[in-house]
């Protein structure tokens, strides 16, 4: 049974006095806020589960590091992104949704795959949540995770940053990246409209 | 004018009009990126993406009983402080007493071997119970050589000249036996045979029953050779650096 009540830094500093079943109030505090970021990011419900009990294992064995002064929540959700980012880094994309990484300098346009199957057969199929799903799949593993933190969960540059261990200029420019990619890839929605 | 590029454009739309006055002021005064921002503010609203499936309130529970198991505890910080603290003070200790138990041994042993080479590089003292006498040898073979000379030409006659004789001999007698003893454990046979020769004259220089006469003297300066004796004291004297006290060995090794 896992206990409850006590706020989060109490609860570390009695799993690292040798109290393992405390953690479970943190594992129940913090899992459904884990497994949405991770669904946004890995954009598969299984995935996602698999993400939350990483980020949870590996939070636990890191708890030794983890400094005082610092939100629990905070630092376990940067430790659930990481783990997002290894799942969908790992996973082979799509064929059909393959993105050129290319980009003209000058033009600054992102080159993507033809949509061989067409606009009107999608949009007639209502399969525009569909389309954008597939949109979010050519984008590279760093692009997408910064676009979801940006969009979806309202992170700044520097949160982006510190959850993919890199630097906020960095972050920004993935941000940057993502979306002229998907506006390309989702133009033909605003030509339907 | 310049117009916004699009990567302003996005974060003008990201930060909610937060980028700044100039971002706020463009927008609102130049038509074209008025335009850009309607055009990008539609794409992103209206981007529709599935939200996260709801978890039921047993979530949390489910995953930490998946998890529980194949996590260790923590030590707790006695037994932390136990591994970290004691037992490195420990090893530390231990280490220390072993530096200072090593050097003790060490500096006994470089000790002990310094002793033992300075032993063996010096002569050996003399031994505390022994008597050691030192007599110059030099010394003793010129006062010797002084009394066979007079001996040699005593004049028998003048009981003035007899009696220092006697008186000499007595003298010269017991340092020429510590001599012949000390001649006798060394390894030169010519001192040891001259000392041996001189104390028997000595000897009966000192101890004549009727006292030194002339015949007694003429008997000594036939029977002991006296003459030839006084050669061979002359010839060790020789031996001997003018001015050095050669010594000799006396009992239990002495230099005398």
């Amino acid at each position: 049974m896992v206990r409850m009540g006590r706020n989060d830094h109490a609860v570390i500093e009695a799993v690292l006095a040798g109290d393992k079943e405390a953690y479970g109030a943190l594992v129940v505090r913090h899992s459904e806020s884990l497994f949405r970021v991770a669904f946004r990011i890995t954009r598969n419900e299984a995935d996602a589960d698999d993400v939350v009990q990483e980020a949870l294992l590996r939070g636990y064995q890191k708890l030794g590091s983890f400094r005082a002064e610092s939100n629990f929540g905070t630092w376990i959700y940067r430790i659930a992104v990481r783990c997002a980012l290894d799942k969908i880094g790992g996973r082979k994309v799509d064929e059909s949704s393959r993105v050129s990484d290319e980009t003209s300098p000058e033009l600054q346009e992102v080159q993507v795959a033809d949509w061989a199957a067409g606009p009107d057969r999608l949009l007639l199929s209502g399969e525009i949540g569909a389309m954008q799903e597939t949109a979010m799949h050519g984008l590279t593993a760093t692009e997408r995770t910064a676009f979801v933190l940006r969009h979806m969960e309202d992170c700044t540059t520097e949160e982006i940053g510190a959850a993919l261990g890199i630097g906020p200029n960095a972050a920004k420019q993935a941000v940057f990246r993502a979306v002229k990619k998907l506006r390309v890839r989702l133009a033909v929605l605003r030509v339907r409209t | 004018m310049s117009h916004l590029r699009e990567e302003e454009l996005i974060e003008y739309f990201y930060s909610r009009g937060e980028v700044g006055a100039r971002g706020n002021r463009h927008v609102e005064s130049c038509a074209e990126c008025a335009e850009a921002y309607t055009a990008l503010q539609a794409d992103l609203e209206e981007m529709e993406f599935a939200e996260p499936p709801a978890r039921d309130a047993g979530y949390g529970e489910r995953i930490w009983e998946s998890l529980a198991q194949s996590l260790p505890a923590y030590a707790a910080p006695r037994r932390r402080w136990l591994r970290s603290g004691f037992w490195m003070g420990l090893s530390y200790a231990a280490a220390c007493g072993l530096l200072v138990s090593s050097a003790f041994i060490a500096g006994t042993l470089w000790e002990k071997n310094q002793t033992s080479s300075a032993t063996a590089a010096r002569p050996a003292p003399p031994a505390p119970k022994e008597r050691v006498v030192l007599v110059v040898l030099g010394d003793h073979l010129d006062r010797s050589e002084r009394l066979l000379v007079e001996l040699k030409h005593a004049d028998v006659d003048s009981a003035d000249m007899v009696s220092p004789l006697r008186e000499e001999a007595k003298s010269l007698l017991a340092a020429n036996r510590v001599c012949l003893k000390s001649a006798t454990q060394g390894d030169d046979p010519e001192l040891k045979t001259a000392l041996g020769d001189l104390n028997r004259l000595l000897d009966e220089l000192a101890n004549q029953p009727e006292g030194l006469n002339s015949a007694a003297i003429a008997r000594l300066q036939s029977e002991m050779n006296s003459d030839g004796l006084l050669f061979e004291v002359r010839v060790l004297r020789s031996r001997i650096p003018e001015g050095q006290a050669a010594g000799m060995t006396g009992e239990g090794g002495g230099k005398i």
